[in-house]
């Protein structure tokens, strides 16, 4: 899902996009400072380097397409939707300027794809998360997983509509429907990683889950 | 530190194991624009590792490989040096990720 500058994306809708991924990224980082301690730096840090790495990992879906995860509700599983923005954020930065994976001009609109989004799609998951039964929040995550890449895609597909070179095949009124439709299947597979990971670290390590425990307010219980 | 140790090294040899069964075919957003028949155009920035591959590495394994682990090197050493910044210092009494504050 990450758009290369050579869609030739207008000028003013990257811009727009930086300047609204910006205050995202200024309220996450407050957010950040006014919750997290210093031992949350290597969590981070071990967490979104996982992330890169799963993103480095394209799956068959069909038709010769492929998809790969995203990995903002593992990470804000793990920390927190404020932390999961940041630390995708880090992880599309070092895509973009090394690897040329995303564009620069394009990166306002990247990191509201799939970092902001991610981390705003997470906050279904807090009324499930409430429950203390397991399968609930289980079932958030599956559900924020699958929320997260469909907002992304259209979020997407109305970006790259604007596109002259899309304008001419139609704009969004293909974009749109056409990101949608493979999303669909992407965000299932994102849905499927995502639970059976985060279900077995709640199963080995429950602390770990911060980002659950967060919304709860207390720790959860491990179990016997 | 240890266990963070083994999760880096699990991350590792998870990555060394699934590069080549990973698919090439193109991804959500690239099949759009092959469905609409729109050629990319040559990049603004080409990168230092274009397309995850070491520009003087001919083993395409390998070189996807190291491309990957020098990228998760490197968001590793970024996200850290950005979870100090974001983060305030334990004052008085350390806090634990195992005891959460409400969000």
């Amino acid at each position: 899902m990450h758009i290369p500058d050579s869609f030739l994306i207008p000028p003013e809708i990257c811009a727009l996009m930086y300047a609204i991924s910006l205050a995202f990224l200024i309220w996450s980082w407050k957010k950040a400072k006014a919750t997290y301690t210093r031992s949350f730096a290597p969590i981070l840090a071990m967490s979104s380097a996982f992330v890169f790495a799963a993103q480095m990992i394209n799956f068959p879906i069909v038709y010769g397409t492929s998809g790969h995860l995203v990995g903002a509700i593992f990470l804000a599983a793990l920390l927190g939707p404020h932390m999961a923005i940041l630390g995708m954020t880090i992880v599309l930065m070092i895509q973009a300027l090394v690897f040329a994976d995303g564009g620069l001009l394009t990166f306002g609109a990247n990191v509201f794809n799939m970092a902001v989004i991610g981390g705003i799609s997470f906050f279904i998951v807090k009324p499930l998360a409430t429950h203390q039964k397991t399968s609930h929040f289980l079932a958030g995550i599956f559900a924020a997983s699958w929320l997260a890449v469909i907002l992304g895609a259209l979020a997407c597909g109305i970006e790259v509509g604007f596109s002259p070179l899309f304008a001419e095949a139609g704009g969004t009124a293909v974009t749109v429907p056409a990101m949608l439709f493979w999303h669909t299947i992407i965000g299932l597979i994102e849905a499927i990683i995502t639970t059976t990971i985060l279900s077995q670290l709640h199963r080995l390590q429950p602390t770990l889950l911060f980002g659950i425990t967060a919304f709860r307010g207390n720790p959860i219980e491990r179990k016997p | 530190m240890k266990g963070n140790l083994k999760t880096l090294i699990l991350i590792l040899v998870a990555l060394a194991i699934l590069i080549p069964l990973a698919s090439n075919s193109p991804d959500g957003l690239e099949k759009v624009a092959e469905t609409l028949q729109i050629e990319e155009g040559e990049p603004l920035w080409k990168g230092l590792m274009e397309d995850y591959t070491l520009p003087n590495v001919e083993n395409p394994y390998l070189s996807t490989l190291i491309a990957g682990i020098i990228g998760v090197l490197l968001v590793l050493a970024a996200a850290y040096l950005a979870g100090l910044a974001i983060t305030r210092k334990d004052k008085q009494q350390p806090q634990s990720p195992t005891e959460p504050k409400k969000i």
